[in-house]
């Protein structure tokens, strides 16, 4: 917006706008950006001393990347899960605007449905998941023991794999379907008339979706794909309340693991170095995938 | 001799005409199969919680009486008794919502009033770094905020949650009010100011009226995020200022989990959502995927 009146303009009135708003989310967002990186330095046990300890340099740092194999396992956990849920969230919502693109009354039925995953609880979604595969009496258990009898005595949250694969479930199901609606705005923002055309000039709907739809499509799957990830890393709701982060260590995040460190065992200047590296890893995913959405962009 | 052109649609059936029927409707059939199956997919796990609320635990307990059972109001009476008080959990969830909201969209309303009308330098670095602030990890956020009300005695309080969760919707505010309030026409403003009126009554007379449908939509997402929000809620609150979604961690008991309660207070914290996302629901979508689409 640049049509602005030159009276409009003179006046500094936007700074008296925006200040309570920017002062806030600054204030609210570097605090805790500078307070944990000082933590992140010192030695601070908070069930000894309720004040900031020794500086101590590095050392938190060295010891979660030298010394602690949970440190690593919840990296390797937080890859496994990243890249299953994204993946999977982006195909199923993909899949689901294409079919829900075209009118009729069973796909409105569907469209309106999609918002309601996403205004639920992610800590109820995680009830809700080990509720449906308790082993004794869960519903999804007992119905997928009916389809695999291979599977009617498996124990799903004692299994690693299979904890894994019921949060991101939890996740999925959470998130797909908001995702699918976000994927749909940006069909309905593709003019229709290149597809119509290559129709008739024999092209398959296949061909279409490949040489027509995917390249107009691909910035706003980019966009879905960094919010997922980002989302995926903040992950903390449905872990905590569907596995805890076990059997073992097998669904400690990144993020799970730094709330264990600071308020399980109160060791808040090693938590804070881990929150910093997972930071880290946060924007390096984001510049990945940023450079990849440009990239193919232009 | 060539057909004439017939009226385009979305139907290439009906443009190429060589494809058997058969096949066109076998296709229509398996499209509509698979949207049923994701309606089941979304509508079954809700209706299953939905009836578990319903139901005497010795139904719960068992599969042989999943869906034909004696229905009981029980569970949804004793979720507010000793010890699970859910009730002052529902007044704290609702507290902490509306007071996130009242406090948040006021401020977002003119941040992104300002942002949408005036030219400035350093603005669209601004714009993007508001945004940015909820790509750090709550991971990070988590420990100075613990020790910081800690600090100022006020944990387990209502005031921390609300201004915690105010810190998470305004970003989010400010970018969806944008969006509503760049597509409100400048002239009238430029013409009531032309007639003398000040800019906090051009503000409160005609942007706000004219962006009143994008403010509800903002004010019901920074709701549902807040109504929600369960990380902060877990470390903050102890007793007296629980919400709802940690009261629903409060079924898991020594004596294990009693589901029938966790669904009764399921239903508690999901059904005032679907009532406001369904009755502002095409404004909402509007708003959550146009950001992302633009």
């Amino acid at each position: 917006m640049r049509a602005e009146s030159s009276q409009l303009r003179r006046l500094p009135v936007h700074w008296v706008l925006l200040a309570p708003a920017l002062l806030f989310v600054a204030a609210m967002a570097l605090f805790p950006l500078g307070y944990s990186l000082l933590l992140s330095f010192r030695e601070w046990k908070l069930a000894r001393r309720s004040s900031p300890g020794d500086f101590v340099g590095f050392s938190n740092y060295i010891n979660l990347l030298t010394d602690d194999p949970e440190f690593f396992e919840a990296l390797r956990v937080t890859g496994v899960f990243i890249t299953a849920d994204v993946l999977l969230t982006l195909v199923v919502a993909l899949g689901a605007a294409l079919l829900l693109q075209k009118t009729g009354r069973l796909n409105t039925l569907a469209r309106t449905m999609l918002i309601l995953p996403f205004v639920m609880s992610p800590a109820l979604i995680g009830i809700s998941f080990r509720f449906f595969l308790n082993a004794e009496y869960g519903v999804v258990h007992h119905l997928i023991g009916l389809l695999i009898p291979a599977m009617k005595d498996t124990v799903w949250l004692a299994d690693a794999t299979l904890s894994m694969a019921a949060i991101v479930a939890s996740d999925v199901w959470h998130w797909a379907p908001y995702m699918t609606l976000v994927i749909l705005g940006g069909l309905a923002s593709i003019p229709t008339e290149t597809q119509e055309a290559a129709r008739i000039d024999g092209a398959s709907g296949f061909q279409v979706f490949r040489d027509i739809t995917w390249p107009q499509l691909l910035p706003v799957v980019a966009v879905v794909a960094v919010l997922k990830t980002v989302f995926a890393l903040k992950a903390f709701d449905t872990i905590y309340t569907l596995t805890n982060g076990g059997p073992g260590n097998s669904t400690k995040t990144l993020a799970y693991f730094v709330y264990e460190q600071g308020f399980s065992y109160y060791d808040m200047g090693y938590a804070a170095a881990a929150a910093y590296l997972l930071t880290a890893a946060l924007l390096v995913m984001a510049g990945f995938y940023l450079r990849l959405a440009f990239a193919k962009n232009r | 001799m060539p057909q004439p052109p017939k009226p385009v649609t979305n139907k290439p059936a009906l443009i190429d005409g060589y494809r058997a029927p058969v096949n066109e409707q076998v296709a229509i059939w398996l499209r509509q199969m698979l949207v049923f199956v994701g309606i089941s997919a979304i509508a079954l796990p809700i209706a299953w919680i939905t009836i578990t609320a319903f139901k005497f635990p010795r139904d719960v307990y068992s599969l042989d009486t999943a869906l034909i059972f004696t229905p009981t109001l029980e569970n949804l009476q004793t979720v507010f008794d000793h010890p699970w008080n859910l009730g002052s959990k529902i007044l704290n969830s609702f507290a902490v919502a509306l007071g996130t909201v009242l406090l948040a969209i006021p401020m977002a309303t003119m941040a992104a009033y300002a942002f949408s009308r005036f030219d400035f330098r350093f603005k669209q670095s601004i714009f993007m770094l508001v945004i940015a602030s909820q790509f750090i990890p709550a991971a990070v956020v988590v420990l100075p905020y613990f020790l910081l009300f800690k600090q100022l005695g006020m944990l387990d309080t209502r005031s921390a949650l609300v201004l915690i969760n105010m810190s998470i919707v305004l970003p989010y505010a400010v970018w969806m009010m944008k969006g509503f309030i760049d597509a409100v026409p400048i002239e009238i403003e430029e013409s009531a100011m032309v007639d003398g009126a000040s800019r906090a009554r051009v503000l409160w007379e005609i942007v706000v009226p004219a962006a009143l449908p994008g403010i509800i939509t903002a004010a019901v997402f920074s709701f549902t995020l807040t109504w929600n929000e369960f990380l902060f809620a877990l470390i903050i609150s102890k007793q007296d200022a629980l919400t709802l979604p940690i009261g629903l961690i409060g079924f898991r008991t020594e004596r294990g989990d009693l589901w029938e309660l966790m669904a009764a207070g399921g239903i508690l914290i999901t059904a005032p959502m679907f009532l406001i996302s369904l009755l502002v629901q095409k404004q909402f979508i509007q708003s959550l995927t146009a950001g992302s689409v633009r």
